[in-house]
C-alpha cells in the first residue's frame, strides 16, 4: 500500500495516547556548509515498538542523516527526536544512551582491524558494569548466534565480506539495546551476502522482538521490513507495507 | 578482553609506528641518561679524591671557579697551619696539562712529605720524593695512555721527566694523573712560590660551631681566599657546573625532539583512526575513555621507550669509557635515582605529549568522524 505526499505527511503528528510509540522525529531539519547542504528539511516519523521499519530513498536523500540523528550520533538544528517520549535533546550523556540503548550496523562494517572477532564484539560492553568473564560468555554467545563460532579469534581482515557484517551485527547487540539502526547494511556485499544478512537481522528482529530502522537505497533489501517509509530531499514522501 | 587489551592491541598491531615512537623516545632518554650519568660521574670522582685524601676543606681563591682555580701566595698557606681546629694544611699545585699527545692531563704537585700522598697505592716503583729531582708518578690509567712504564721518560712541558713510580687510587681522575713534588709542579709551570689551594684536614671532635668559627676567620683574615668543603669546592668548581649544564641543555633538547617526535606520531595516528574512533563514539565509548585511550598508548610506548634509553644510554657510556680518548676522564653514575629519574621522565614526557592528540580524539564528532574517510 502507498500513500501520497500529503498523507505520509499526516504520519508525523505523534498520537499521545499511543503508548507503544517508540521513536518519534518532528521537523526535522539539518543543513551542513552554513546552510549549502540541506540533508533534511523536515523530516517526520514514528516507530512503534518492535517494529522493523525501512527508509528508502536514492544515494543522498538524507537517509544516513537522519539515522545518524536517531541514533543521537549527531544533532537536529531544527526539530525533536522523542525517545520512549524522552526528547533526545534533555539527554546530556548521549555516549551512555548509545551505548545501553542503541545498536548500530554500518554499511562499511567498521570493526577495529587490530582485535579479534571474540574482541570486537566485546568493545561495547566496556562500557557496561560486567567483568571480563561476563564479556567474553555473552560475545560467545553472540558469535554464535550469528554462525561465526568457528572464527571467534580471526582478525577482521580474515574475514569475507557477509562474516564482517555479522561481527557487526553481534557487536550492535552486544548491550542489549532497545533500537538497532541499519545504514545500508547490505551495501558492501554481493547478493548472496546480502540475502543472508537480512535473513539473520529478520530472524533477530522476530526473536528479540527489538525495534528495527534500516536505511536502503535498494528496493530488495526494503522488502525485509515490514513497513518501508520512502524519502526524497531530506522528507519523507510516501510509505508501505510489502507485506500487506 | 580489558580495555587495557584493546591499548596492547592498538600498539602491536601498528609495530612499525609503535617501534618508531619507541626510538624517538629512546634516543632522547638515552641522551639524558649517558650525560647525567657522566656528570654525576665525574662529580663523584671529584668528589672521592678529597674523601680518599681524608680532606675536610678547601681553601682557593675567591674567582676559583675555573676547572683548575686560580693561583695564590704558597707563604698564605703556612699561616692555615696555625689556625684552631686544622691538623694539617697542605699545599696543592693542580694543572690540565697536555702531556704528549695526551690532550687532558690532571698534574698534580704535593709536598714530599704531604698526607696527601698516603692515600695512593704504589704498585710499582717508588715515590718521586725529592725536591730536585725531576721525577713523576703515573697513576696506572695514565701509565696505561701513556704508554709508560717505571724506568721511561715522559716530556711534560718543557722539561723531561723520569717515570719512578705507579700508583693506584680510588679515585678515577687520580688514576689518569701524574704527580710530581710541589717544587717540581711549580718549577716546570713556572709557578715558583703559587699554589691552587690548601687541602685541610680538621682535628678530630671538632664542631659545627668550629667550623663556622673557622668559615669566619678565613673570611676576615685572609680576604680573596675562601674555604669550603671538599664537596662545595667540586660543586662551585666551573667544570662541573658546565658540565651539568651541558648535561641539561643536551637532555632538554633530546627530550623536546623526543616528545616532538611522540606526539607527531601520536597525532598521525589519532589522524589516521578518526575513523575508528568514530566508531568507538558510535558505539557508546564515553570522551574519557577515549581520551584515557590515547593517553594510555602514549604513555606506554615512552615507558617502553624509555627502559630501551636507559639500556642504551647505560650501554653509550660503557662505550665511551672505552674509548682511548676519553678514558680516565669519564666514568658514568648509574644509580637507582638515574633510573628512576628518566623512567619517571619518560613517563611525564608520554603523558604530556599524549595529551593534546587525546584531547584532539576526544573532542571528535562521531557524525562527522564516521564520514571521514
Amino acid at each position: 500500500m502507498t500513500t501520497d505526499r500529503s498523507s505520509a505527511q499526516k504520519l508525523a503528528p505523534a498520537n499521545p495516547t499511543d503508548d507503544r510509540v517508540f521513536i518519534e522525529a518532528t521537523g526535522l531539519k539539518r543543513f551542513y556548509d552554513e546552510g549549502a547542504v540541506q540533508a533534511l528539511r523536515g523530516a517526520d516519523l514514528r516507530i512503534l515498538e518492535g517494529e522493523f521499519v525501512a527508509i528508502q530513498g536514492p544515494s543522498g536523500c538524507g537517509k544516513s542523516t537522519l539515522l545518524q540523528l536517531l541514533g543521537a550520533l549527531d544533532e537536529p538544528d531544527e526539530g525533536e527526536i522523542r525517545f520512549q517520549g524522552q526528547s533526545l535533546g534533555d539527554i546530556h550523556d548521549k555516549a551512555a544512551f548509545r551505548a545501553r540503548m542503541i545498536g548500530f550496523v554500518f554499511q562499511s562494517f567498521h570493526l577495529l582491524p587490530t582485535l579479534s572477532v571474540l574482541e570486537n564484539v566485546q568493545i561495547p560492553m566496556l562500557e557496561m558494569p560486567w567483568t571480563a568473564g561476563d564479556r567474553r560468555r555473552r560475545a560467545t554467545v553472540l558469535i554464535e548466534a550469528v554462525g561465526l563460532s568457528d572464527r571467534i579469534r580471526h582478525l577482521p581482515r580474515k574475514l569475507s565480506g557477509g562474516e564482517r557484517q555479522r561481527v557487526a551485527i553481534a557487536r550492535s547487540l552486544a548491550n542489549e539495546p532497545r533500537l538497532l539502526l541499519a545504514d545500508e547494511p547490505t551495501g558492501n556485499l554481493d547478493s548472496d551476502s546480502a540475502d543472508r544478512i537480512m535473513e539473520l537481522l529478520g530472524a533477530i528482529h522476530r526473536e528479540r522482538g527489538m525495534t528495527m530502522i534500516m536505511v536502503t537505497h535498494d528496493p530488495h533489501v526494503a522488502v525485509h521490513a515490514a513497513r518501508i517509509l520512502r524519502m526524497i530531499d531530506g522528507r519523507m514522501v510516501a510509505e508501505e507495507k510489502p507485506h500487506a | 578482553m580489558t580495555f587495557l587489551t584493546v591499548i596492547a592491541k592498538n600498539l602491536l598491531g601498528r609495530s612499525t609506528r609503535s617501534l618508531l615512537t619507541i626510538t624517538g623516545v629512546a634516543i632522547g632518554i638515552a641522551a639524558v641518561v649517558a650525560m647525567t650519568s657522566i656528570s654525576r660521574g665525574f662529580m663523584k670522582s671529584g668528589n672521592r679524591i678529597y674523601s680518599a685524601h681524608g680532606t675536610d676543606l678547601v681553601v682557593s681563591k675567591l674567582s676559583s671557579q675555573t676547572p683548575v682555580p686560580p693561583l695564590f701566595e704558597e707563604s698564605l698557606g703556612d699561616q692555615f697551619r696555625a689556625l684552631p681546629h686544622v691538623e694539617v694544611a697542605d699545599p696543592v699545585f693542580v694543572d690540565i696539562l697536555s702531556v704528549e699527545d695526551k690532550p687532558m692531563v690532571l698534574f698534580f704537585g704535593w709536598e714530599p712529605g704531604s698526607y696527601l700522598w698516603q692515600h695512593l697505592k704504589l704498585v710499582q716503583g717508588r715515590w718521586p720524593t725529592n725536591d730536585t729531582e725531576r721525577a713523576v708518578a703515573l697513576g696506572t690509567l695514565a701509565a696505561e695512555m701513556l704508554e709508560r712504564k717505571v724506568g721511561d721518560k715522559v716530556q711534560i712541558l718543557t722539561g723531561e721527566f723520569t717515570v719512578v713510580g705507579i700508583f693506584e687510587s680510588g679515585a678515577l681522575l687520580e688514576n689518569s694523573a701524574l704527580v710530581t713534588t710541589l717544587r717540581q709542579a711549580q718549577e716546570i709551570t713556572e709557578s715558583k712560590g703559587l699554589i691552587r689551594h690548601i687541602s685541610i684536614k680538621l682535628k678530630a671532635g671538632t664542631t659545627e660551631q668550629d667550623l663556622k668559627e673557622l668559615y669566619e676567620t678565613v673570611r676576615t683574615r685572609f680576604p680573596g681566599l675562601r674555604a669550603l668543603s671538599a664537596n662545595e669546592f667540586m660543586e662551585s668548581n666551573l667544570g662541573i657546573q658546565s658540565a651539568r649544564v651541558m648535561s641539561w641543555a643536551t637532555s632538554a633538547i633530546a627530550l623536546t625532539v623526543g616528545a616532538v617526535g611522540v606526539m607527531n606520531t601520536l597525532l598521525m595516528s589519532v589522524f589516521e583512526r578518526v575513523h575508528e574512533i568514530g566508531i568507538l563514539l558510535a558505539i557508546g565509548w564515553r570522551r574519557k575513555r577515549i581520551m584515557a585511550m590515547i593517553l594510555l598508548e602514549s604513555v606506554t610506548l615512552s615507558l617502553l621507550g624509555g627502559i630501551v634509553g636507559i639500556a642504551a644510554g647505560a650501554g653509550f657510556v660503557k662505550l665511551l669509557q672505552m674509548l682511548p680518548r676519553a678514558r680516565g676522564f669519564i666514568e658514568g653514575d648509574m644509580s637507582i635515582n638515574l633510573t628512576v629519574l628518566a623512567i619517571t621522565v619518560a613517563l611525564v614526557l608520554g603523558a604530556l605529549s599524549g595529551l593534546y592528540p587525546a584531547y584532539r580524539a576526544s573532542r571528535l564528532q562521531p557524525s562527522e568522524a564516521l564520514r571521514y574517510e
